[in-house]
Order: C-alpha cells, then structure tokens, then sequence
C-alpha cells in the first residue's frame, strides 16, 4: 500500500514539474478547499437540486452540528465506483448515502465506519431494513427510508373484465384475472426483466414467494416460480418488451391504460396521481396464497473512513439529524417512501391511508443481502437474473436455465 | 495512375529521400537540423501522453495482473496472480462467442459505416443549395450524449411500442424482437452503431475530398472520363491517406464500443450482444461486486487486438511508400 | 457560383431525404420529448405528439442553461488545446520524418484504447494530487485526451498530402522550420484544423464520463450532468431527459451550420489564392 501510494505521489510531482514546465497550464494548489471545515455529503438523489428541500434539509443538519455541509447528488450506478475510487484515494466524503445492497460491498471493501466506531443510535430502526447494513453483527449504517414491490392495477381495466382484485390471493387467483383481462382485449401484466439488479429486484417476490432460497437457485420452487413468468410471455400476458424493461419503461406501459397490473415500487405513488385512470395497489401474492415476500430498496446513510477520525464526531451529529423522526418523515414524504422506525411508519400511515399498504408491504420485506449472504449476493443476483433473461427470450428452458445458474453461482 | 503518386512509382526506394531533400543543397546538412527540429514539434504532444496516458495505462496492467478484491482495491495489497485473470478469462466459456461478436460488430459497423459516409461524402461534395447547411445537420446526432441517442435507439426498437415494429405492422410484417431475442439482438446493436458512425466517416472523407485539388478533376473532364471512372481512377487513390487512417480511427473506435450495447441491451439476453468491450465492462464495473482483475484483463486482450490492427496498417503504408 | 440549375435543387430534394432518414432519430427524441407520461409506450406510437405537454421543457429552461455555458467553455478549452498540441506533432510526423516517429504515432494509437473509465480513475488520482480536481481546466485536460490521439493522426494524414514543393519554395526563400509552420502549413491546412476541432468540440461536449469522475463535485458541470438531474435512483423523467437533449443540440448545431459555412468559404478563397 505505502509503496503503491509513494509511486503515486511520485507520479503526481512529475506532473506538477511538468505542468510547471509546460507554462502553468493550470493553476494548480490555488484550488486547494478553502472551506476545510465544509462536510461532504454524496447522494444518490441528483434529481434535487439545490433548491430542493433535501438539501435545505442537508444545510439545516450542518448548522444544528456546527459545520457547513458540501453536497454533491450523483447518478445512482456511478456511485458505487465513485465511493470506491474515492476510498481508494483516501478521499472519502463524511456522510454517504447509497443503496443498500452496495453498503455490503463497500463494507467489504473496508471503506465504511462500524456503529462502534462512529457511535450511531441505530435501535429504532425496523431489524428487517436495518439487515442489510449489517455483516457479522456489525452495523455499516442506518436505511434512511425503505420502498418495496407491490402490484398497481388498474380499476378500470378490471372491472371491465370482472375481476375482483380482493380475490387475488395466490398464483392461481392471478393467472385466471389475467386470463379474463386478455379475454375483454386488454393486456395482462408488465414488469421489469432487465439484465441488472432491477431484473432480479422484480423477480424476487415471485422467487421468494415460490418458496425458494437464493442459497439454491435449481429447487423446483424456484423453477416454479421462472415457468410463470416464461409462460406469462408464451401466453401473450406480459408484452415480450418485459425482457429489456426498466422499472420506468414498465411503468410507461402500465400508463397507457392498457394493461391490468404492473409490479412496481413505492416511489411510483406520486406518479400514481398522474395517471389518467383510478388505481389499486395489491400485495404481490405468493404461490400457496398470502403475501410474498419482496425485497427492500432503499438507501442506507454511512460514515466512511476517514484519515482524520476526529471527523466522526461531527458526521455523526448529521446523521443523527438526517434519520431523527420529523426529518425522516419529511424526506420520505419527498422520495415516496415508508420510513425504517415504527413509529413514524404510523405517522405516514395516518396521514395518508394508501400508505397503509405500502407500509405493511415493507413491514414483510426481506433484505436483499441479508441472511448473512453479504458479498456472495451480487453474484447470486447476477446468475439469478442471467437465467431470467435466457428463459424469458427463449434460449433455455426454466429448469436448464436456473440449473446453470445454480452452477454460476457456487462456482464462481 | 495519378501525378503525385504516379512519380513515385517511377522513382523506387531511394528517390523517396532526394524529394524530399531540396535539390542542390547537400543532403546530411539538411536533414539532421530537421530532425532535431521534428521532435520539437512533438515534444508538447510527447509530454502530454507520458503524463497523462502512461499511469492509466500502467494501471490498467498492473490491474490485470493482479487478484484484486474491492478489499485490496481499496485497501492495497492485492497478491501478483501473473497470468492467472488472463487465464481465466481465456477458459471462460463465454469467451468464444464474446470474441466471434466482437469481430462481427466491428468489421460490419466498419463497412457499413464507411461505405455509407463515403456515399454520402461523394454525395454531399457537389455545390447543391442547402449542401453545406444539411452537410452540417447530419452531424447532430454527435451532439447528443450517447445515454440519449442509444435510448432513442431502444425506444424505436421496442418490440410492442417500438416504431419499427409499427411501420412493420403496416407492410403486413411481423414484429420483431429486435432487443429481447437472441437472434436479433447483435444486429440491432450494430445498427444503431452505424448510423452513430456514419457522420464521423462522412466528415473526415469530406475533408478529404476537399483537398483534393480542382485542377486535377478538370484534367480528367478533359480526357472525357464518366463519373465512375473519375471516382475509381482519381478520387479514390487520391483518398486513399484519408481512406486508410478514417479506417484505421473507426476500427479502434468500434472495437471500445460499450456504451451504446449498454445501454440497449446489456450486452443481452444472454450475452447475444456482449462484446469483449461490454463483457470487460461488467466484470469491473456493471456489478455491487467488481473483478477487477479479469475486467482488465479483457480490456488489455481489446488493446492487443487493436495493435495487431496497427501492426497492418503500418505495414500497408509502408509498401505503399517504398511503391 | 452561379444561380442553382434545376438538376441542382433535384439534389437538393434527394439530400433533404437524407438528412431527413440521418436524423428521424433526432427527430424522434424530439418527439418523446414533447410527450405526455401515459402516451410514450402507447402503442401504436404517436408520430407527432398529439396531446403534448410543455412540461419536459418547463422543468429544463429553470434548471439548465448554465450547465449549456459550462459545456461550451470546456468544449472551447479543448478545441484549443487539442489543435495547439496536435497540429505540430501532425506537421513534424508527416513531413520531417523524425526518427522514432513511427512509433509515436503506434503509440497515440494504442493510447486511444485505454477503455474510458480507467483513463478517468487515473485523472482522478493525478488530479487529486494536483488540486485541479472539480474544476474547468482539469476537465479540459482530461477531455483533451479524447481528441489528440485522434487530432495528430488526422494531422498527419492530411498533411502527407501537402505537395513537397510548397515546404520547399518556403525553405528556398529563407522561412525556418517554425515560421513555413506557421505561415504555409497552418494556412493550407484549414480543411483539416476543422475537421479535428469539430470533433474535439463534439466529444467534450457528450462526455460523460470524465465529467462524473472529474466534476461531479464541482460548481461547474457540464450538460451531460445536468440530465442526471432527471435519472433518479428509481425513476426517470424521459420528457425532460429528451427536452434537455434538444435545448442541449440546438446552440450547438447551429455553431456547426454556421462553422460549416466559414469553412467552405475559407476553403474556396484559400483555393483561389493559391
């Protein structure tokens, strides 16, 4: 470590002569943070800008702590390498937000602070959502609100067909719905079967639901629940588009009002308003009847390692002020989705009643990397949705597809 | 064959260094001033790629020739593995069907590409009202950054919404699962990257033609040859500089396309449309859990593919000189 | 040039069709970007957008236009520093024949396939170290290696055909190497000099990559970042990504027409000239 970092600071003076050389193209060092005591926030929410009430949210924690707070919001995916890069460079900002199945690998990766190190409360957090921020019983950070799957549907549409959604309780109840949808000329159901963590998102609940364990992708639960899917496109109840679709392009067709049902997530509901038909929301049934369970999203509030530790103190007052209760209730308002504490579950419930479902919803969710599976997940998630994408175009058939994937999996 | 060329040809070998000596003076005295001056013409540009380029490139190296974890990444450490990522890349048994799309996309991206922006060049090169203004509009769709022009892409291909698929529809032609099948994923790809190809080769021939002098033309319209004899005979060994290097730039190009399969597909379903660019991709950075190790490794395999393209270029141009 | 013949604005119908076919992605974006939430998967899909709604443009207007001046700067910035490092090195390789020459231009070659993202983990270090990290000269630099390769290549090729007696006549009446540089070399070489600016101007401007790595924490972003505004962790508001594109393209497309029409008319006056 310390012989590749004195290269790199050797390769950093040669630049420095040579952009000295070269007529000092640029005025280095001038730029160094005048602001020292600026904290860095990184997030994960660019669509705020700085106008927005999480960043006003933002200020406000820095001044009660007594320090002005640098925020930058970066594109979801980018983050995740920007945090290691950064980690890597000893350039870490003082208060991370990301997704939560990333907080495991950049645990993992020694570039995040333990509660014990940085002192965080973490007792009220919901122990389903606070899993998978933790890895052999030590916790990495605090969800700072929680959103699941559930199962939009459109009244119109079922009405028209005679269906009762009350009556949607297990695969059965769902397939006849979508037969008799089909019937009256309309289209069954659209999801998101994209070759990404998207892809495996949306088919967990189906896959959990089946009864199956992501420690044995070949059960024949878990072909089950792969042959509904398939046969949903073999029978023409979802559109083939399915395979490529990201949660957006699913709910763009679920918005045309053709379709009777779309498996979407918690932070659809603003948008939900906007659609030109009433909507229902259902739990996503499992096999035997009953809700299934989904998988949590969401994103997790971290510390990252410092070189100065002396940060934590601070770090840890914003934090702290992020995840109290009021704070909570406003910023999960905004992103539309269900708070990690209890009690401001209740809140949000009581002010506006469709969150009732949704709170319940994530009140049976399961952590995508919890269970202990930490860093194996990615892996098993990729196998996992890879066996998703070749039965659904075709090129395997469930049984073969999962075998293989079971194979990818464990062999890795 | 054509003036410049054509005394070449007649001088072989050592002619090449009396032309460009001036007559008279002799030759030792004027070219080693030269030469010292050539390099400080390059000294700017030599210094910009060792600063800039050399440690990317060394880490890229130093990457793949070690077994990093997001741990060791972070942290430092990571064991020397000598060939080991190399190795397991080469066994993988994706490797082989990574490879035939690779090749596939790039060599039908190039022709396609080329032919077409040379048409449109040829095209585009008569003074016709508007020629200029339409000349420049082809070349917005290098305005757009790609997230949005491989979306559009996605979006015209959808197999139930897509546009395609409805002007199908209209001639009475199945839809096709332009993205979503196996089959047809590699061409859809390939597709979208030709038409983002097509106003880079149209600019670059342009300008090639337009530095091809009036006179020359004129001389040829005089001896009565037709349009399609003046483009085989004149224009195009005239072009041929151009031709090679245009080439030579899209192949390296293709060969890093990743973001446009990307975004389309994923490199999927199933690995139809991942290339060694794409693959190479998700195995550093289109996971939670990054390899490292064997993501570099595969971009180091593309690097040597590239060279071995240079390599013949290379050795093309210099028989064409020695001509 | 003389009053356009009939057969002459035939051509100018057949090229109409082609920029039409070139561009009915453009087109389509600009669709999308004008369309309500419910209709963009409708399906058949809406040729025109009937129905269409403002709002995409709305939200761009209050938010974007200073990431439009940031990316025209930074794409000035490289235009600049792209022509200044690469015309010489073009000049020097095609006509002076240094020794090792050949390697060099190996080398810019191989260069240029150094996959992105690692290039800009290595700015990142490098810039890190020198401070120059989230600012407009540091992701100038770094843009700036999108082009060179590209630029000195070019260079070279458009120069090799620079007939040998030009070089010759300036160096019989007494210009050194520097000054027939400057002042025959440069001049006859406006045909490639746009070229190869035009390029460094349209890769800065799409970048991505560099300016997520290099600026994404800095006051000034240029307008790839500014999309992300409308990719959420969990939703994306199309509308306003394609209206973004559009607002983004139109400043730039005319710089390109009206570039396009200095440079013929360079062209043909230097043509005259000589």
């Amino acid at each position: 470590m310390t012989g590749l970092s004195r290269r790199r600071r050797l390769a950093a003076v040669a630049v420095l002569a040579l952009a000295a050389a070269a007529g000092g193209a640029c005025s280095s060092s001038s730029d160094q943070p005048a602001d020292g005591g600026a904290y860095l926030v990184w997030d994960p929410y660019p669509q705020f800008a700085d106008d927005s009430e999480w960043v006003a949210l933002l200020k406000k924690c820095g001044t009660s702590a007594g320090v002005t707070v640098k925020r930058t919001g970066y594109d979801t995916t980018d983050l995740t390498n920007k945090a290691l890069l950064a980690a890597q460079q000893g350039n870490s900002p003082d208060v991370l937000i990301v997704d939560n199945p990333v907080i495991s690998t950049l645990a993992e990766a020694g570039a995040l602070t333990t509660t014990d190190d940085n002192k965080l409360d973490v007792s009220a957090m919901a122990a389903n959502l606070l899993g998978a921020g933790q890895r052999d019983g030590k916790t990495y950070g605090v969800p700072i609100g929680a959103n699941t799957l559930a199962l939009y549907y459109n009244k119109d549409v079922l009405t028209a067909a005679g269906v009762d959604p009350a009556g949607i309780r297990d695969w059965a109840s769902l397939n006849s719905a979508l037969g008799k949808v089909e019937a009256k000329g309309k289209k069954g159901i659209t999801f998101s079967a994209i070759g990404t963590e998207e892809g495996s998102f949306q088919f967990l609940p189906w896959f959990w639901g089946s009864g199956a364990q992501l420690t044995s992708l070949d059960s024949p639960q878990a072909v089950s629940a792969l042959t509904l899917w398939t046969d949903w496109l073999k029978q023409g109840h979802a559109p083939n588009s399915v395979i490529n679709n990201t949660q957006t392009t699913s709910w763009q067709e679920f918005a045309t009002g053709d379709y009777a049902f779309a498996e979407n997530g918690t932070w659809q509901l603003a948008n939900a308003e906007k659609l030109g038909f009433p909507y229902g929301t259902i739990a996503i049934p499992a096999s035997a009847g009953g809700p299934a369970p989904a998988p949590t999203g969401g994103e997790f509030v971290s510390i990252p390692v410092q070189r100065s530790t002396g940060r934590y103190a601070t770090s840890q007052k914003l934090v702290t002020c992020l995840t109290s209760a009021d704070n909570l209730l406003a910023t999960d308002t905004t992103l539309s989705y269900v708070a990690p504490v209890a009690a401001v579950q209740e809140r949000q419930a009581s002010t506006d009643p469709k969150l009732k479902v949704w709170v319940e919803a994530v009140r049976a969710a399961k952590g995508r990397t919890g269970d202990n599976l930490g860093t194996k997940y990615p892996k098993i998630s990729e196998a996992l949705w890879t066996a998703v994408q070749a039965a659904l175009s075709g090129g395997k058939s469930p049984g073969e597809a999962l075998a293989a994937a079971q194979a990818a999996a464990t062999n890795k | 064959m054509v003036p410049p060329t054509a005394t070449s040809t007649a001088v072989p070998g050592p002619g090449e260094a009396a032309t460009a000596a001036p007559p008279g003076s002799p030759p030792s005295r004027a070219r080693r001033p030269s030469r010292w001056l050539a390099w400080g013409f390059l000294a700017p540009v030599t210094l910009y790629l060792a600063t800039f380029y050399a440690y990317p490139l060394y880490r890229n190296v130093e990457l793949s020739l070690r077994e990093y974890t997001v741990r060791s990444f972070v942290q430092g450490g990571a064991p020397f593995a000598g060939l080991d990522n190399y190795r397991t890349v080469l066994t993988d048994q994706a490797f082989g069907s990574t490879l035939t799309h690779t090749l596939i996309f790039t060599a039908a991206s190039l022709a396609f590409q080329f032919g077409i922006g040379m048409a449109l060049a040829l095209f585009f090169h008569q003074h016709f009202p508007l020629s200029r203004t339409l000349r420049a509009l082809i070349l917005v769709p290098w305005l757009l950054p790609l997230i949005v022009s491989a979306s559009t892409w996605t979006w015209l291909l959808n197999s139930d919404s897509g546009l395609v698929n409805a002007a199908l529809g209209v001639l009475g032609v199945d839809p096709v699962n332009w993205l979503t099948s196996p089959g047809w994923s590699i061409t859809s790809v390939i597709i979208a990257n030709i038409w983002i190809g097509i106003p880079f080769n149209l600019v670059i021939l342009h300008s090639g033609l337009q530095s091809i002098p009036a006179e020359v033309y004129e001389a040829s319209a005089l001896d009565g040859a037709t349009g399609w004899q003046r483009f085989w005979s004149i224009t195009f060994p005239l072009l041929r500089p151009v031709s090679a290097i245009t080439l030579l730039l899209g192949l390296i190009y293709t060969l890093k396309v990743f973001d446009i399969i990307w975004i389309m597909t994923k490199g999927g379903p199933t690995n139809s449309s991942a290339t060694l660019a794409t693959w190479s991709y998700r195995l550093g950075f289109g996971n939670l859990l990054p390899e490292f190790g064997p993501g570099a490794a595969v971009g180091n395999l593309l690097i040597v593919l590239a060279l071995i393209a240079g390599l013949g270029y290379i050795r093309i141009e210099r028989r064409q000189q020695l001509r | 040039m003389t009053n356009p013949t009939p057969r002459a604005w035939w051509k100018t119908g057949v090229g109409l069709v082609l920029t039409g076919l070139m561009l009915f992605p453009v087109y389509w974006m600009i669709n999308v970007s004008f369309t309500r939430d419910q209709d963009m998967r409708a399906s058949p899909p809406h040729l025109i957008p009937t129905n269409g709604t403002l709002d995409g443009y709305r939200v761009v207007l209050d938010q974007q236009l200073p990431y439009l001046g940031t990316s025209f700067l930074v794409g000035l910035g490289t235009v600049l520093l792209t022509v200044a490092l690469a015309a010489p090195a073009g000049f020097a390789l095609a006509k002076l024949r240094p020794p090792g020459g050949r390697a060099l231009s190996f080398v810019l070659l191989i260069a240029q396939m150094i996959p992105g993202i690692i290039m800009a983990m290595g700015f990142y270090a490098i810039f890190l170290n020198l401070g120059v990290l989230n600012t407009l000269p540091g992701l100038i630099l770094a843009d700036t290696t999108l082009a060179v390769p590209f630029g000195v290549l070019i260079f070279t090729a458009f120069m090799s055909g620079l007939p040998d007696e030009l070089l010759q006549a300036a160096v019989v009446d007494g210009a050194g190497r520097l000054r027939t540089f400057w002042s025959v070399v440069l001049p006859v070489s406006r045909n490639s000099i746009v070229t190869v600016s035009l390029f460094a101007f349209l890769w800065s401007w799409s970048d991505f990559i560099f300016a997520s790595t290099l600026a994404g924490g800095g006051d000034h972003q240029p307008i790839t970042l500014g999309i992300y505004h409308y990719i959420g962790n969990n939703n994306q508001q199309w509308n306003a990504i394609m209206a973004t594109a559009v607002v983004a393209s139109i400043p730039a497309a005319v710089l390109l027409v009206l570039a396009q029409r200095y440079v013929s008319m360079g062209v043909t006056a230097g043509a005259v000239k000589d």
